[in-house]
């Protein structure tokens, strides 16, 4: 296997980074409008009809918003990158199965074709058709995926938390460096 | 691989203490072990959608669909239709607080528009309200929760709350469960503001 020209692998880390950096904010945003109205969301989350426990129920819907907010602001930061990524992926999952299965009781229960449900899944940006949510969902699990791959480390305070501080954030992207993130 | 699992399990454990903080700080933050939904019935949740919409199962006199009135006898409500409830606020005994009204929604819908007179009680930080609304429950005859109307619980939570606190008897409570929906349909007066605020329009059929 020959290795990437040094051109393209900066504008691959550059890319990764501006990855990092939106699925961040997208996570911040999306968890401050359900943190600042955790009862609209308590009542959303409770119409999948996956917890029926009042403990439970008030746990995830007072927790999530504000899990997701710390996800992503350590995404934003550039601290445990590889870590928070993984988190946002065992959210995105469930919770993407957990709105395609609800849009599809609907179109069951109404004869609506699919890509016209439409309502609020509690995923934080009000009523939306469904179809394109899944679409957008699928967009960041995908670039969740992607920063699991160890690039961009640049701009970032601490890329790995289990590593030796020499592993922390290089400026420029080195052939050296490189090799280092495959390591 | 290892590291990196290892490193989300830490973030994870990180940011529920995170969580768990921050939802304790904030003012807007759930009681966690608090019912927020009295007499549930999971089942009975209507799913989402045109066909729950007010506009679109409007199938008897109460404002609101049959399966809705069926759920709320089955729990021990007792229903108002929308004729009743507009009998009840031109009923004189509403002039002298034996009738109330009783809006369960929160402050926002509150502001922007409310049955004339009626009380507040958002079920969902009655510590904020149960002290203004108790001393009116206890004189009352009769009590008419109602909230957006449509697919809206909040009326019916808000009464088995109040019913089961012993705030106010199961006799004298009636859930309207057209709500705000139905009442701004039929074009009676809506007050906008706070309770007695005297600024009262008109409803938009």
């Amino acid at each position: 296997m020959t290795a990437s020209p040094p051109r393209v692998r900066l504008a691959l880390d550059i890319a990764t980074v501006l990855a990092r950096w939106f699925l961040g904010i997208v996570f911040i945003y999306m968890g401050m409008q359900k943190a600042v109205d955790p009862v609209t969301f308590l009542k959303l989350v409770r119409q999948y009809e996956f917890v029926k426990n009042p403990l439970l129920l008030n746990t995830i819907a007072s927790t999530l918003p504000w899990f997701e907010i710390f996800c992503g602001l350590m995404l934003v930061a550039g601290v445990a990158v590889r870590g928070a990524a993984i988190n946002l992926i065992a959210m995105l999952v469930p919770f993407s199965l957990l709105v395609l299965r609800r849009a599809l009781a609907i179109a069951a229960t109404q004869g609506t074709p699919f890509c016209a449900i439409k309502f609020d899944c509690g995923c934080g940006g009000g009523e939306v058709v469904i179809c394109h949510k899944l679409i957008e969902n699928s967009g960041l699990l995908i670039l969740a995926c992607w920063l699991l791959t160890g690039r961009g480390r640049q701009l970032s305070a601490r890329f790995s938390l289990l590593k030796p501080a020499s592993d922390a954030p290089t400026p420029v992207s080195t052939p050296s460096a490189t090799a280092e993130y495959r390591g | 691989m290892k590291k990196p699992l290892l490193e989300a399990l830490l973030v994870a454990l990180t940011a529920a203490l995170f969580a768990f903080a921050a939802n304790a700080l904030s003012p807007h933050g759930l009681k966690l072990g608090r019912n927020y939904f009295p007499g549930d019935t999971i089942e009975a949740h209507p799913l989402p959608g045109p066909a729950n919409h007010l506009t679109a199962t409007v199938t008897n006199a109460s404002g609101a669909s049959d399966a809705v009135v069926a759920r709320l006898r089955e729990k021990g409500l007792q229903v108002v239709d929308s004729a009743q409830a507009e009998s009840l606020f031109q009923d004189p005994r509403f002039q002298q607080d034996s009738i109330i009204f009783i809006d369960a929604r929160n402050d926002e819908h509150f502001q922007e528009g409310h049955i004339p007179r009626a009380y507040q009680f958002d079920h969902y930080h009655p510590e904020t309200y149960l002290a203004a609304i108790l001393p009116a429950c206890q004189r009352a005859e009769q009590i008419v929760v109602y909230c957006n109307g449509g697919d809206c619980e909040d009326s019916e939570h808000a009464a088995i709350s109040l019913r089961d606190s012993g705030a106010a008897a199961k006799e004298k409570l009636f859930v309207y469960p057209g709500g705000i929906k139905d009442w701004e349909a039929s074009g009676r007066p809506v007050e906008t503001g706070s309770r007695g605020s005297g600024q009262i329009h008109k409803g938009k059929p």
